[in-house]
């Protein structure tokens, strides 16, 4: 009797103990699958994501050209197929990598800032752009998935000063994966000097080529370091083409004329004196400018395009600022060269459409805190210029998410 | 005892489920939950090396040329450095029975390992740059006549000539026609109206013909039927011309503006103007286009008889119809696909004159047709633009061929044989590397 209970103890003990062991096993085999079909769902729909937002213009049709509500949302260039982005949707995508710039200080108008480094600016009215819960929205994944798009020069074209007297630029020109040996290269070279009241800009260009490294260095036959200048390389290989630019002050007391997008639809761009932007403190200096906007023609070439008010004084307390049009539509960018002193000169330069300086657009949402992301690529072209689009794609639901609060 | 050995049987039993569903159920790795899409990245490397044609313009180049090094060094500048390639270019080359042949050309590629099992590929067919090939258009039958008049003044053609027009219209439709003959004035177009061939081509037929008249609002009038029909400053002439029209079965093409509303022969009107300053001119009004439209219908209007009532309308802004896209991208026209309306015809002329519209080339706005055909039930079609100055000579010419439809044949390519292939397909095959 005593055996006969021991054996249905024992045997009753190891099979529950069996059935729990084994449940948790099957179950671990059972989330595992489960977790890599949601993940996998998760990526086909970063791939889906990435191509609805690539191949569809979006609508209004022309809606990076325009203040325009949009109803769809899509950022491939109106009239094309394929592959091929609009520099100007770009432009008005809300961007993540600039912080928010106030203009007037303390006037409540914030600007969305495109950092483009040192003379580079871009600053688009947050009112006339369009953000990621908007995009989100019109792309029918708000709530279910998160995104976040780069969209970034394949090329990239360095530029740094290797000597200053006499001048010579390096220039670098790489891919992500590799060196660009043996492409060509044009260059604009834009330097400032004083003509009257007034800035303006000598252009000289010219062609150079990369050595088995990338790697080319331009040669000028002056003193850098006195000089004012800004460098636009274009770069070429075998249908991959890239741009880099560089600028150079003498000017280093303030932020100078700051070119601020103050009515999208219209082109209408305020020259805005820096005091407005950052105050800099005493004396607050008069720049005397000389704007000039050039053109990207359809073979790849700058060409010089008359605007409005292209030149004046902006003297704080006076005039605050100048106001100039750019043609819309146009692909180009904006050169405003000032003049403080006799040797102090300074130079602004802003794009118009992001290809024109091969400028990157980081949009979306921030990944950080997601348990699992997903990505893809494309490869895009930009006002011809070679771009990657890639995309970071994350679920908002399911058992998966972890939740750093609770 | 026998309960313990049982319960280890089933335990037993339960290992070997979990191993067999263990050792079957092999999930994937990791890497191949999130992989980036490789084919449509191989695609889009390929369609951004061709921007410019270069990738094209390289592959049909010597395995030895410099273009090759270039492409390689790009192909890998442009890749991410985990994403390994092997490019390999096919020449396309047709053997007997126009089977299509394959054979490989060239490859490059970066990886000395091969690219394994997990690799995508895109395929991108290319064609040289100097293939020529041809596109023969469907005839249409009949003559088509295009008024060059030099004796007759054009009004709301605003910048352009009506000699220029007809030349930019010989050049876009007369591959559809077997005959096309530009009528140089005043008098030939009166023959035509006698039913007389003004040519000796031998497909010159006057019956069926197509006539366009590129004088705008205006219309050239002979000097004989100046004199025969005077009737309300010519209304009488306008009424003729539909009949001729209806007799001849032609298809009566107005490229812009109000219809008939000037007749125009520069030596018989001499000292007429158009009450705009313009000599060689009269002003008809909006009787000439009743009028036409009165002779087009001849059957019910068998007298010529006086109608002066303005009617068309502005409806304004006017968007392609869903067959006008279809057709612009079948003939390669492409006007903008919305234009401005001013002197749209009605709907209502369709009962009123017995006329059917086809091949209406804007979407209907308030019961009118901005640029459409009319066609007689009879005999006789009109082919009316009532788009606002300045005309675009496309929106005529897509409005014909919409209305014939001529069919465009299969182009050929001109590959002979001993030439060098004149297309090439390029498969980019990519792997990724590193990961598990």
């Amino acid at each position: 009797m005593t055996g006969v209970t021991i054996d249905h103890l024992v045997a009753t003990v190891a099979f529950i103990g069996a059935m729990l062991l084994f449940i948790g096993l099957f179950t671990q085999t059972l989330q595992t699958a489960i977790l890599y079909q949601q993940n996998r769902h998760v990526s086909l729909k970063a791939s889906d994501l990435l191509d609805n937002i690539l191949l569809s213009p979006g609508y209004p049709y022309k809606w990076g050209e325009t203040n325009a509500t949009l109803s769809c949302f899509g950022l491939q260039k109106p009239g094309t197929s394929g592959y091929v982005l609009s520099s100007f949707a770009l432009m008005r995508l809300t961007s993540l990598s600039g912080e928010p710039v106030e203009y007037p200080r303390d006037s409540g108008k914030w600007y969305n800032n495109i950092s483009l480094g040192p003379s580079g600016y871009l600053f688009i009215p947050i009112s006339d752009s369009i953000n990621y819960e908007t995009a989100s929205r019109l792309l029918g994944v708000n709530g279910t998935y998160g995104f976040q798009l780069s969209i970034a020069p394949i090329v990239k074209v360095s530029i740094s000063e290797y000597q200053s007297n006499p001048l010579i630029l390096k220039v670098e020109v790489d891919g992500p994966g590799f060196p660009l040996s043996g492409a060509a290269l044009s260059y604009y070279f834009y330097r400032s000097y004083k003509t009257g009241n007034y800035a303006s800009i000598k252009i000289f260009t010219d062609t150079a080529q990369t050595d088995s490294a990338g790697v080319a260095y331009l040669n000028f036959a002056f003193d850098g370091a006195s000089e004012t200048y800004t460098i636009v390389v274009y770069a070429r290989l075998s249908g991959l083409f890239g741009l880099g630019h560089y600028s150079h002050r003498t000017f280093t007391r303030g932020g100078g004329v700051m070119p601020f997008v103050v009515d999208y639809e219209a082109g209408k761009v305020y020259l805005a004196h820096s005091w407005d932007v950052h105050d800099q403190g005493s004396p607050v200096p008069a720049y005397a400018f000389n704007a000039t906007f050039f053109i990207l023609t359809e073979d790849f070439d700058f060409q010089e395009w008359p605007i409005a008010n292209s030149t004046g004084i902006l003297n704080y307390g006076v005039k605050n600022y100048e106001l100039t049009t750019l043609p819309v539509g146009c692909p180009g960018f904006l050169l405003v060269t000032y003049r403080v002193s006799a040797i102090e000169y300074g130079i602004s330069i802003m794009p118009w459409g992001i290809g024109t300086l091969a400028v990157s657009t980081l949009f979306g949402d921030n990944p950080y805190g997601n348990v699992w992301t997903a990505t893809d690529l494309r490869q895009v072209t930009v006002d011809q210029l070679a771009y990657q689009a890639k995309i970071t794609c994350w679920s908002l639901q399911g058992y998966q998410i972890w939740n750093p609060t609770g | 005892m026998l309960r313990t050995i049982e319960i280890s049987m089933v335990i037993l039993i339960l290992a070997v489920a979990f191993i067999a569903a263990t050792f079957f159920a092999v999930l994937p790795s990791p890497k191949q939950i999130s992989s980036p899409n490789l084919r449509q990245l191989a695609l889009t490397t390929l369609q951004v090396l061709d921007v410019d044609k270069s990738l094209t313009e390289a592959i049909f180049e010597n395995p030895t040329d410099p273009a090759w090094t270039d492409l390689e060094i790009a192909l890998s500048a442009s890749l991410p450095p985990n994403i390994v390639y092997n490019l390999t270019v096919y020449d396309i080359t047709k053997s007997s029975g126009d089977a299509l042949t394959y054979r490989k050309f060239h490859s490059i590629t970066n990886s000395e390992s091969g690219l394994g099992t997990d690799s995508e590929a895109s395929t991108y067919l290319v064609m040289s740059t100097n293939v020529t090939f041809a596109v023969t258009p469907q005839k249409i039958s009949g003559t088509l006549y295009i008024l060059n008049c030099s004796d007759a003044n054009g009004w709301w053609i605003t910048g352009y000539t009506s000699q220029s027009l007809a030349e930019d219209l010989y050049n876009l439709l007369s591959p559809y026609f077997n005959t096309t003959i530009m009528v140089q004035n005043t008098t030939d177009l009166g023959h035509i109206l006698d039913g007389t061939e003004i040519s000796s081509l031998p497909y010159e037929n006057v019956t069926n013909a197509v006539i366009i008249n590129t004088c705008g609002e205006a219309v050239p009038i002979p000097s004989a039927y100046a004199d025969s029909y005077p009737r309300d400053s010519y209304a009488e002439y306008c009424y003729e011309l539909g009949k001729r029209v209806n007799q001849y079965n032609w298809t009566w093409v107005s490229i812009v503006g109000y219809p008939f509303f000037y007749v125009s022969n520069t030596i018989k009107l001499a000292s007429s103007d158009n009450s705009w300053g313009i000599y060689g001119m009269r002003m008809v009004t909006a009787g000439g286009l009743n009028s036409f439209l009165r002779g087009l219908d001849v059957e019910n209007y068998p007298s010529y008889s006086y109608d002066g009532s303005w009617i068309t309308g502005s409806p304004g802004v006017v968007y392609f119809s869903t067959e006008a896209y279809y057709y612009s991208n079948y003939y390669g026209i492409y006007p903008s696909p919305y234009q401005t309306a001013t002197r749209a015809l009605p709907s209502w002329i369709q009962g009123t004159y017995h006329t059917t519209v086809t091949a209406s080339v804007f979407n209907p706005v308030s019961d009118r047709y901005a640029a459409a055909t009319f066609k007689h039930t009879g005999t006789g079609a009109f082919t009316a633009i009532g788009l606002t100055r300045t005309p675009d000579i496309r929106i005529t010419a897509l409005s014909l061929l919409m209305y014939y439809h001529p069919i465009i044949y299969k182009s050929e390519f001109t590959l002979t044989a001993g030439e060098r292939p004149t297309q090439r397909l390029i498969v980019l095959q990519l792997s990724q590397q590193g990961g598990s």
